[in-house]
């Protein structure tokens, strides 16, 4: 018979949903269902602990201590657990909204402990919480680098066989040394496989003694040792062979596996930049878009982290980009000087997942004052052919086609803006302090300069903060996901305010990363943050642009705009819990912060 | 003579569910019997008993009650005879209280079986939580005479007024567990103490 609802609710609510059946199974039996009205006081601090696991099915209950509530908990959450640990009642629990509970008696949650995953789940604090989380959907091997050498991949020298073996012993080699071909030390040098074994031994009724080389492969295909990675993957997929051997001068250093080549390329990304590389015309241009959220999902379900896709996004669409400018420089003819063209905001901090507005611009040589009209025309193509490849104008106009001038005038701009604390010019500032540069020869030292001095200014920087904490997580986010606030905004309450933090703490280390992660990196060298709440803020960056990514995918598979709003409703209670964390995460730097800052001077 | 009636935290009720081949209790028989207790004012998943149960071999399940049930001639005809569910049913039944939802239809059904069977009705006090809820009914009506709205009395929809989740099956424990927990939702907005406050 089918598991009754409320075993079927508990077997999909974490960390039940990590138990081995039969533990599971064995559990269930001793579940029991317990109603407490609202108002009701579970539990007191320093008195009577809670003897039991209980699980949220419906309502909320209340966490507090000394009268402070620290934590709302809802639908599909757990509470209990530090009592059934601690054997003490270390905060009151109140019942907020009249309580359906699923509970387990403590004699079971011990039994339960005993498995590592359940146990886990128990064991960390927020930080934990989050980290592990995280670390589920990592692909440790993986490099977010498209130039890697084949030779990267090499883990071990070959193993060899003497031309005399046989396919008996190869074997044996095969076995010892747990992989899947050997060479065999012939004239030319030749390879065995297991498959070999299947197609050209068994399936051909050979025994053992059958001498290797009666059906080992000679005249290998190889790859250069220093060749990029994806130049291996196109040699595999055109030759059909499973096993590549690496060369360097004449030397086999190495065999490198289609499985090697899997795990440390996800040929998306691979796959997309040829793409861009070999696009002939700008009548190649729509479909871009297309292709790169399609790569964008086959990363995210691979368990790529949001953060690292971000990274090939960027790369793929600077590839774009000269691509673009090549072309429009053979039109328009040699450029009267040089130049450079940036992206900045979340393209320039690297972290766009999904192709957003354009944000970009042109700066050139002052030398080139009186060639304006050749830099607006190079501009409007570019622009034109970005939207064609499916990155929408920007909305606020910020584009090469307005956006564009000497860049001393840049500069001098550039400095107004951190001179006038107005909000508009903050706003424009803090866009092009995200700047990158992407093609170009011209050198923008004295623009970067210019930026860190801004980073010196303490007026600067605090008007920039204060614009920082203003994004915060709503209060009533803070302790609940539900009632009137039906939909969050991710971006809003969440990414917005760690980006535009971590740029005044960027700006005021004078690092000349963009990168909202390095930019904590370099706030925590710098000592003006903790290692901890490194480990916090950028877990729960990590988390929202992640769950951001995994939303917009869904709403482009259905045909749905695209937005930052999620309906509460469409996460699952971990999802629900996380955000929270994330959300609490978020408000203690930013307390931190207007600590530091001393924004409530203003 | 006046006795005091127990508090209801120690009275074992046994929530009980039948699905039954139809709606006449002189001709259809019970095919299924869903059981779960609730102990010191919890529900004890874990002691929870359910049973198919095989109809005589003359009767016939209706067409409708098949539909309803998703039970099928070939599943209940595996299933022990009625003597022998009933008196695991008993054996329930004699620890405590009668927990139903409608006990109207669910006691006539099972008086009946008991008396096919040979077996002395063992007359449990009988807890109806379709009474529970025209209670509550009486007495928000008595806080506030304005409020003339007629509860609902079906399973389904009395759950989602008092905020229960929604079971999506229907067969006889999963019903039986919806009562034993509507049970939990009314016991306290009548603030009912004592066994007696619950009939």
């Amino acid at each position: 018979m089918a598991a009754i609802d409320p075993v079927a609710y508990l077997r999909a609510t974490p960390p039940f949903d990590a138990l081995p059946e039969e533990v599971f199974t064995s559990a269930a039996r001793s579940l029991e269902i317990a109603f407490f009205p609202a108002g009701n006081r579970l539990v007191r601090k320093g008195g009577e602990p809670l003897r039991h696991l209980y699980v949220i099915r419906k309502g909320a209950v209340r966490l507090e201590r000394d009268g402070q509530t620290l934590q709302l908990l809802e639908e599909g959450e757990t509470f209990g657990y530090t009592s059934l640990i601690s054997h003490e009642a270390s905060m009151d629990v109140v019942v907020e909204d009249d309580l359906l509970a699923y509970r387990l008696p403590q004699a079971q949650f011990e039994l339960l402990l005993a498995q590592a995953r359940f146990a886990g789940h128990f064991a960390g604090e927020l930080a934990e919480r989050l980290k592990s989380s995280l670390e589920q959907s990592q692909v440790a091997t993986f490099r977010a680098d498209l130039s890697v050498e084949v030779q990267q991949l090499v883990r071990r020298p070959p193993v060899r066989v003497p031309e005399a073996t046989t396919v008996g012993e190869a074997a044996r080699v095969m076995r010892e040394q747990h992989i899947s071909s050997v060479l065999v030390d012939s004239e030319p040098v030749g390879i065995v496989t297991d498959r070999d074994f299947r197609n050209r031994v068994l399936a051909e009724g050979l025994g053992p003694d059958t001498p290797v080389t009666r059906v080992f492969t000679r005249g290998l295909k190889t790859v250069a040792a220093e060749a990029p990675i994806y130049e291996a993957w196109t040699m595999l997929i055109d030759s059909g062979v499973h096993h590549l051997p690496v060369v360097k001068g004449k030397e086999i250093v190495g065999v490198v596996t289609a499985n090697d080549l899997l795990k440390a390329t996800a040929q998306g990304p691979v796959a997309v930049l040829r793409r861009v590389e070999k696009l002939a015309g700008r009548d190649q241009l729509p479909g871009y878009g297309a292709r790169v959220t399609e790569m964008t999902s086959a990363l995210l379900a691979g368990g790529l982290d949001a953060t690292v896709i971000a990274g090939f996004v960027a790369r793929l669409n600077d590839a774009l980009v000269h691509r673009i400018l090549r072309w429009a420089e053979e039109q328009l003819g040699a450029p009267p000087c040089r130049y450079a063209w940036i992206v900045s905001g979340s393209e320039g901090r690297m972290e766009q997942t999904l192709l957003t507005d354009q944000d970009n611009a042109l700066i050139y040589e002052d030398a080139g004052k009186g060639s304006e009209a050749w830099f607006r025309a190079l501009a409007e193509r570019a622009n034109d052919d970005l939207e064609a490849a499916g990155f929408p104008r920007c909305p606020g106009g910020y584009m090469a086609r307005e956006w564009h001038g000497p860049i001393g005038e840049w500069t001098e701009r550039f400095r107004g803006w951190v001179a006038d604390h107005g909000p508009q010019p903050l706003m424009r500032a803090a866009i092009f302090v995200d700047y990158r540069k992407v093609s170009g020869t011209l050198d923008l030292a004295s623009f970067e300069a210019a930026i860190q001095r801004a980073g010196k200014d303490r007026l600067f920087l605090a008007s920039l903060a204060k614009a920082a904490l203003d994004a915060r997580p709503p209060a009533s986010l803070l302790l609940r996901l539900k009632g009137e606030s039906s939909e969050v905004n991710l971006k809003a309450h969440g990414i917005t305010p760690i980006v535009h933090l971590a740029r005044c703490y960027g700006l005021e280390v004078g690092t000349d990363r963009r990168n909202t992660l390095e930019r904590l990196d370099a706030a925590v060298r710098a000592g003006l943050m903790g290692p901890d709440a490194r480990e916090l803020v950028g877990g729960a960056f990590r988390f929202l642009l992640g769950l951001r990514l995994r939303l917009q995918l869904r709403a482009v598979a259905d045909g749905r705009p695209v937005s930052n709003l999620v309906p509460l409703a469409e996460l699952s209670a971990l999802e629900r819990s996380r955000l929270k964390d994330s959300f609490r995460a978020i408000k203690d730097w930013q307390e931190k912060a207007s600590y530091h800052y001393r924004t409530d001077l203003f | 003579m006046f006795f005091r009636s127990p508090p209801w935290e120690s009275v074992a009720f046994w929530a009980l569910d039948l699905e039954t081949g139809g709606l006449d209790v002189r001709r259809d028989p019970i095919l299924a019997v869903g059981m779960v207790p609730v102990r010191e004012g919890v529900v004890r998943l874990g002691e929870a008993y359910q049973s198919l149960v095989r109809p005589p071999g003359a009767a016939s399940i209706g067409e409708k009650s098949i539909r309803a049930h998703q039970l099928l001639w070939g599943e209940v005809r595996e299933a022990p005879p009625a003597a022998e569910v009933l008196s695991q049913v008993d054996a329930r039944l004699r620890q405590g209280a009668l927990l139903v939802h409608q006990a109207g239809i669910d006691v006539a059904f099972l008086r009946r079986a008991y008396a096919a069977a040979g077996l002395a009705w063992p007359r449990p006090p009988v807890v109806d939580t379709v009474e529970l809820i025209l209670k509550a009914a009486r007495k928000a009506r008595f806080l506030n005479p304005e409020n003339p709205e007629l509860p609902s009395l079906n399973l389904a929809v009395a759950r989602r007024e008092a905020g229960l989740p929604e079971y999506q099956a229907h067969d006889a424990l999963t019903d039986a567990v919806a009562t034993a927990e509507l049970f939990l939702v009314l016991r306290r907005k009548i603030a009912a103490r004592t066994l007696r406050d619950l009939r």
